[in-house]
């Protein structure tokens, strides 16, 4: 079961090895909407997220030798967008973590709850979260990474990736509540 | 996890709310992936660079043999010109059998490709050694000469055969060499 999500379009990744344009089209084809949205969330700007989009493939299939099926190939790419759309944030010293920057560990569960959810409240909310606390957000609740990799991602610990995402939760659901 | 993540993470995919100009950003990496495919080869394969590094020993070499064989006559100079000769001779040869211990070490290339360019080569190099017992015996025979410059076009040609089919083989479909 394992091995069959693990080698999804294994056929097409071998064919885009062998640099077959067609292949790596039809690869392209599956993948562009998803790795488009992910840069978009995380950079709010058609333009930009387009040119990371385009920048993620060109180097997905240049070294596309040096994938080796530990991951599926759809988050490989991801991760080579998420990578990419972050040094993008740093160059243009757009802040990736909250600017009160100070750790402090959260034990304490958010007691603060939406009572109804609303699925455009919550993507509007993100929206207008603080560039630092929509990564943390963007990378816990919709890319599905865990707190390490968010750590290994953002140049930061653990304990701050926990501590971050609990603010930037609270935070979130905060606006949420009064739109 | 509370509800509110669980429900973020179970509707997920309705946060995709965006649609890429799929055929603009394509023609975008068409674009730069034919611009890579027209780098020179050697600037992205090592062999290549040995084979870059060869043609010019070899030509350097030639070049010096031409030199020297029409710029001296005395037997003097002629001495001087063969041991010259003998050490250039030597150094290249030092060189050459460098880089063939290269092709021999490159996992990358085929066990059958590379024994077959190393037999052509072991040609090469007796046909070259008689030649070069040749030119001791008259150092201005131009037809030696001649003949040695055709011995480094072969080994130049069979390099670049060699170069050829590495291509090729990255364009047929094989999965002896991935890791699964």
């Amino acid at each position: 079961m394992e091995t069959n999500i693990l080698y999804t379009h294994k056929d097409l990744v071998e064919q885009s090895k062998s640099g077959d344009r067609n292949s790596q089209y039809q690869l392209y084809e599956l993948y562009v909407d998803a790795m488009y949205n992910i840069s978009m969330r995380m950079l709010g700007i058609k333009e930009d997220a387009e040119d990371i989009v385009q920048e993620s493939f060109i180097e997905a299939f240049k070294n596309l030798k040096s994938f080796r099926y530990e991951s599926t190939f759809g988050s490989w790419l991801k991760r080579i967008v998420i990578n990419k759309s972050i040094n993008y944030l740093k160059l243009k010293k757009i802040p990736l973590t909250p600017l009160d920057q100070h750790e402090y560990h959260i034990s304490e569960e958010i007691n603060d709850q939406v009572t109804t959810i609303d699925i455009k409240k919550i993507k509007k909310g993100i929206k207008i979260l603080p560039d630092g606390y929509r990564q943390i957000i963007n990378l816990y609740l919709l890319e599905g990474y865990d707190h390490v990799e968010i750590a290994e991602i953002l140049g930061i610990t653990i304990s701050t990736s926990k501590s971050q995402y609990h603010r930037a939760k609270k935070k979130l659901i905060e606006i949420v509540k009064i739109l | 996890m509370d509800d509110f993540e669980k429900y973020i993470k179970e509707n997920k995919h309705q946060f995709d709310d965006y649609k890429a100009n799929r055929s603009k950003m394509w023609s975008h990496i068409e674009s730069e992936l034919e611009i890579q495919k027209g780098i020179p080869l050697w600037r992205k394969l090592p062999l290549l660079k040995i084979a870059a590094s060869i043609l010019i020993l070899f030509g350097t070499f030639s070049t010096i043999n031409f030199f020297i064989t029409s710029g001296f006559n005395t037997s003097d100079q002629n001495n001087i010109v063969h041991q010259e000769l003998r050490d250039i001779d030597n150094y290249y040869r030092d060189l050459v059998s460098f880089q063939v211990q290269l092709v021999k070490n490159n996992p990358k290339l085929h066990p059958k490709d590379k024994k077959e360019f190393l037999s052509f080569m072991d040609e090469l190099d007796e046909e070259y050694k008689t030649l070069k017992l040749e030119m001791t015996k008259n150092l201005n025979n131009e037809y030696i000469l001649e003949a040695i410059v055709n011995n480094y076009k072969k080994r130049i040609e069979l390099i670049e055969n060699l170069l050829k089919q590495i291509n090729d083989s990255k364009n047929l479909k094989s999965n002896d060499s991935y890791i699964l």
